[in-house]
């Protein structure tokens, strides 16, 4: 504090200026030339935000497989695999706990269609089942037992000869009357396999089995070479591209089922960021009002402090690659509301000393010195209570808790620091008597603000 | 606008609140314990009947009860019946069915798999063809119970972190328990309030919950703080009198600054949008109940307890958690002085003490180095 004002000020801009650099971002580097944009935030959306689906699948151990690290490891690699297929910006598959995926797909179109892909096991079996076929739709309750679609069990052996293990590729194909189909390859051992095992057969049934249900139930009409074939089951093609993607990216070692779906429609997303936007801007307003209201001038520079809070937050968030989510939109406009706080705390600590007899410099002084120890235990709670939140809370409420905390800590920044800048600054103009009139702040404002403060506030921007 | 009263530097409000015809809160106590139990009763009441109609105290959300919920936007004219009528197909009859607006409905049933959910709203897309998925949300129950437990967990770690922090500040429980009753009151008020009004309790409660704990108690500790700074000042003014001057002193501070945070909130309570105005909901409660306390509870406790502990004769520093209570005020200057400002706290000395030259009257506030 030791710095002269022109200086003082010239830091603060430069802050200032930085700050809306990096949170709007109106120069682009095109190669090594800087052009000009429409600046506009440059935050990441959450999903509740740009619409999305947030799906939290859990691993169960099975007979053959345990829960490890290896084997949800293989379980991830599947799914990203899967993903990958359904052609979403920028999805993103973290492992969450020992026994948890976290798949999140901003932006999805189809999230049901997602789910459907990403869950499912996917594990394809072939199933010599001797002289029976089975309508599609069959369910194995156990290795001898098949539920028919009208609901009556069946006694057939579950007699596997290939899995999905054994497939080096699956394609979409289209019968001779355009009917799609999934055409697949088997890896050369497997091939062989296939072969010899088709040639012994003929006559019989291959049942086609994914995770335990009947697609189809072929008769082997001869023998197979080459070890490709293709499933038929009255496909869309919709389905038949799904199955494709599933075969081809392999069965999950581990079933997953979901624990935790949010999907938000595009339609939602996009309203609620223009009702926030607009709820944004008149909490500024009417925060910013009565501020200037009531503490007149020094309410006007507060205000202009909270500009530069604003924007100082705007590029730590950007900074940090923060999440903006709902509740952590509300957070922010809450913390607009009680930025002003410390100001709040300042210009009453100021106004005492000024209602002490002391003169306008030392008044200044000695309530923004007073005002930092209550700063600071007053806010050190709420940090407190939001660490917590940050450390325990998930997802969205996060969000609220980063954005809380970041702004409390500008808020400190800005309140002691910047309003200070401009204070001291008006206290070299002729301007000073309207800081002065701190003193009076409150008193004839308490029976009719609007007009004896609004006619000082019109008065300061003479 | 012209320019009106109480402009430039005329020095009209130059005059100190005296507190002998100050108002005097601190004496009417009773009156605020009355209209704090006034809020609260029916929200316990709210709680109880609640939870004896229907089992459900609070309107949990699937968020901590594990289940499906759907948000859909129809936009041509529909009922509740309607809806119903679809769920009663799939067995779901059941299903907690809520219009909000004039588009939207909003649908909460028990859990269900993805493809029953994708029958039901294609189903919905059949009945009606503007429907549209706008949001989806299935919470399976182990999820459920883990968020329950991490709202409890997290409520309670918050608390003792800040009445540890709290005591250090001010080297006293006593504040911290004061302030912790106060959080208290706020915490009922705003969990009376939810039940009272049926609003939904998500995941995002968790914040609403964490922001009453800091608002409150940041809002307290302001008040306190200058309770602290005249403790330090005059050590011969009564207790009671020096709380109550204190509150005064503050007030205008909690009050603008409530002001604000509630113009502020207000704004997305009413412009935010159905999604996030349960949430704005709570904060406004929280911020309006948390301003309120630490002006009308937590002072008025902390006197409360100081006569209390006077009628029992409680020797200074007696027993666990007691402040202490006559400790001569160190010298605030000297430690002001030495360490910046952390060190001239002083300790929470109540009323009495040494005898030692007292202040310049008309100063009321020792003047700290710059």
């Amino acid at each position: 504090m030791k710095l002269s004002n022109p200086v003082r000020l010239a830091g603060v801009i430069v802050i200032a200026l930085a700050a809306f650099l990096i949170a709007f971002q109106p120069i682009r580097l095109q190669g090594s030339v800087p052009v000009l944009q429409a600046p506009q935030p440059h935050l990441n959306l959450g999903l509740d935000l740009q619409g999305g689906s947030h799906i939290v699948l859990q691993a169960e151990p099975t007979a053959q497989t345990q829960v490890t690290n290896d084997s949800m490891d293989g379980v991830l690699k599947i799914i990203r695999n899967r993903v990958d297929q359904l052609g979403v910006a920028e999805p993103a598959i973290t492992r969450q706990g020992t026994n948890r995926i976290l798949v999140e797909l901003p932006g999805i179109q189809n999230p049901q269609r997602a789910i459907d892909l990403i869950g499912k096991t996917a594990l394809l079996e072939f199933v010599d089942t001797a002289a029976v076929s089975l309508p599609q739709g069959t369910q194995w309750k156990d290795s001898t037992t098949a539920v028919l679609p009208d609901g009556s069990a069946q006694h057939v052996a579950k007699n596997v000869i290939l899995t999905g293990a054994d497939l080096s590729d699956a394609q979409v194909q289209f019968d001779q009357y355009g009917r799609p189909q999934v055409g697949f390859t088997f890896k050369s051992s497997a091939a062989k396999k296939f072969e010899d095992y088709t040639t012994k057969n003929v006559g019989r049934y291959l049942t086609i089995v994914l995770d335990n249900r009947v697609i189809s139930s072929p008769v082997i009409q001869s023998p197979i070479p080459g070890g490709k074939g293709v499933i038929e089951g009255g496909f869309t093609l919709e389905s038949a591209r799904d199955l494709a993607v599933l075969l081809r990216g392999g069965a999950l070692p581990l079933p997953v089922h979901v624990v935790e779906n949010r999907t938000v429609g595009p339609l939602l997303g996009r309203d609620s960021i223009d009702r926030s936007l607009h709820a944004g801007y008149v909490a500024i307003v009417m925060v910013g009002l009565f501020m200037a209201l009531y503490y007149r001038l020094a309410g006007v520079l507060a205000d202009a402090a909270l500009g530069v809070y604003t924007l100082i937050l705007f590029a730590l968030l950007t900074l940090l690659g923060a999440t903006l989510t709902l509740p952590g939109i509300a957070g922010f406009i809450l913390s607009l509301g009680v930025a002003v706080d410390a100001n709040v705390i300042i210009f009453e600590k100021v106004k005492e000393e000024l209602r002490g007899h002391k003169t306008l410099r030392a008044s200044v002084a000695t309530g923004w010195s007073r005002a930092v120890v209550t700063i600071f235990d007053s806010n050190t709670t709420t940090l407190i209570g939001a660490a917590v939140l940050l450390w325990l809370g998930t997802g969205p409420v996060r969000g609220f808790a980063v954005t809380l905390i970041l702004g409390i800590l500008t808020s400190i920044f800005t309140a002691i620091v910047v309003t200070r800048v401009f204070v001291d600054l008006i206290l070299d103009t002729g301007l000073a008597p309207y800081i002065q009139s701190l003193a009076s702040a409150g008193r004839s404002a308490a029976g009719a603000a609007p007009v004896a403060a609004g006619g000082s506030a019109g008065g300061a921007e003479d | 606008m012209s320019m009106a009263t109480g402009v430039g530097p005329t020095g009209a409000g130059a005059g100190r609140v005296e507190p002998a015809r100050a108002f005097d809160i601190i004496g009417r106590r009773r009156w605020w314990y009355a209209l704090s139990l006034a809020v609260i009763i029916p929200g316990l009441i709210a709680l109880y009947t609640h939870h004896v109609r229907d089992h459900h105290a609070l309107n949990w959300g699937v968020d901590f009860t594990g289940g499906n919920s759907l948000e859909l936007q129809i936009t041509q004219p529909f009922t509740v019946g309607d809806v119903r009528t679809l769920m009663d197909r799939f067995g779901l009859g059941d299903a907690v069915i809520q219009k909000s607006g004039d588009t939207e409905v909003f649908i909460r049933t028990r859990p269900l798999t993805q493809s029953q959910m994708n029958g039901i709203i294609d189903a919905a897309k059949a009945r009606w063809t503007s429907a549209a998925m706008l949001r989806e949300d299935t919470v399976g129950p182990e999820i459920g119970a883990e968020l329950r437990n991490v709202a409890i967990l997290g409520v309670a770690i918050g608390l003792v972190l800040q009445v540890i922090f709290i005591s250090i500040r001010f080297r006293s429980v006593r504040f911290a328990i004061a302030a912790d009753i106060a959080l208290l009151h706020d915490l009922l008020v705003v969990i009376g309030a939810f039940a009272l009004s049926q609003r939904e309790i998500n995941s995002s409660f968790l914040a609403v919950l964490l922001t009453v704990a800091g608002y409150s108690i940041n809002d307290t500790i302001v008040i306190f703080d200058r309770i602290r700074e005249n403790l330090g000042l005059r050590t011969r003014e009564p207790f009671e009198p020096l709380v109550n001057r204190s509150v005064l002193e503050a007030l205008v501070r909690s009050i603008n600054t409530a002001m604000t945070a509630v113009l502020a909130i207000g704004a997305v309570y009413v412009f935010g949008g159905e999604t996030i105005r349960d949430v704005a909901f709570g904060l406004v409660v929280s911020i309006i109940t948390g301003g309120y306390s630490s002006i009308f509870n937590a002072s008025c406790i902390l006197v409360d307890w100081h006569h209390w502990s006077e009628r029992r004769g409680v020797p200074a520093g007696a027993g666990a958690g007691a402040p202490r209570r006559i400790e001569p005020p160190r010298d605030v200057r000297a430690a002001a002085d030495g360490a910046g400002p952390s060190a001239a706290e002083t300790p929470a000395a109540v009323s009495g003490g040494t005898p030692r030259p007292r202040p310049d009257v008309s100063r009321r506030r020792r003047r700290r180095r710059r």
